[in-house]
């Protein structure tokens, strides 16, 4: 819950601030792709909860694997979840939807910057 | 005697002016069409929180007749007449943005949106020198009608082509409908839309 709270401020806020200062970078995600009827608002405000509980327990399972201090740890942790994790993902994706390299790009990073927040909280909190 | 004379000749002058009528009488003095041609064009101009977009219809692809009529009994210049446009038809030069407007726009379910003309302010000039004139419209978009005064230019080149420019903000809530929103509502489209129309039309007999 601690590292949910944290992704959701970090990772909205920075989203917030990347739209105000670099709005041609958002541009496509007026396509039809996106849901545009705010439907579905509360489940994407969730997702930084049900990232950090996915990642939690699989920090929880393998901690014993990343040595060092906890900016290492996490670093390590955050690579290891992006490759196993998001790089199939983005790649399924960017093959089968209409959408560009340069968005992909932007959720593969920021997703592997969630995943390395999240291990270093949880290198803090749960050594 | 003479009261009869009197009566006759009082008789005489009310048949004779009861079929003169003051020129403010009368159901309609001066009743003109207008059909407009095929090269009038519409544009919907909106934003987002990121960017802007310009919608247009440039080719109107139908010749509708619109009759402006004045009415004797108050000055009131009836405009009636209606277009259609194809919702499908719009362009917003990115067809990213040209699905959305027309998803937002219930296409699926309206394909059609029109603008019933209604009323003019007075009766236009018609010269080379543009002429600001008011009327009433009624705008239907995916089903719901709402009535609105638009702001117009009105000019007759030499080619005896009559230019009307209408343009009104409208909003998407006026329609019921709700302005597209991205990303938990970071990306929103605001609700005010500027409508501007280009009619080219003729006068026919």
């Amino acid at each position: 819950m601690i590292a949910g709270c944290i992704l959701f401020v970090i990772s909205y806020g920075g989203l917030f601030l990347a739209i105000r200062f670099f709005p041609g970078l958002f541009i496509e995600y007026n396509g039809p792709l996106f849901n545009s009827d705010g439907s579905r608002d509360i489940l994407f405000y969730l997702h930084a909860f049900i990232i950090s509980f996915a990642l939690s327990w699989f920090w929880d399972r393998f901690k014993g694997l990343f040595k060092g201090a906890s900016i290492i740890r996490g670093l390590e942790f955050g690579s290891v979840y992006s490759i196993i994790a998001l790089l199939p993902v983005m790649w399924i994706s960017y093959s089968a939807l209409d959408i560009t390299l340069p968005i992909v790009l932007s959720w593969f990073v920021y997703g592997l910057l969630q995943a390395i927040i999240a291990g270093i909280v949880f290198a803090k909190i749960n050594p | 005697m003479p009261y009869k004379n009197i009566l006759w000749v009082y008789l005489l002058f009310i048949s004779l002016t009861s079929f003169v009528l003051p020129q403010n009488f009368g159901r309609a003095a001066k009743t003109k069409k207008w059909v407009i041609s095929e090269n009038s064009s519409l544009s919907v101009n909106g934003s987002t929180n990121i960017n802007k977009f310009s919608c247009d219809i440039l080719a109107y692809d139908k010749t509708d007749t619109l009759t402006i009529s004045k009415s004797n009994s108050d000055n009131e210049i009836v405009l009636s007449g209606s277009i259609g446009l194809d919702v499908k038809s719009f362009d917003c030069h990115n067809s990213i943005m040209t699905h959305d407007l027309r998803k937002t726009l219930k296409e699926s379910q309206f394909p059609m949106l029109h603008i019933k003309f209604l009323s003019l302010n007075k009766l236009p000039d018609l010269t080379t020198h543009p002429e600001l004139i008011t009327g009433f419209v009624n705008i239907e978009i995916a089903g719901i009608t709402k009535r609105f005064e638009v702001n117009y230019q009105i000019t007759e080149d030499d080619q005896k082509v009559i230019h009307l420019l209408g343009s009104r903000d409208i909003n998407f809530s006026d329609f019921n409908l709700i302005p597209p929103r991205k990303l938990g509502g970071m990306i929103k489209t605001k609700d005010k839309l500027s409508v501007d129309f280009h009619l080219n039309m003729k006068t026919i007999d």
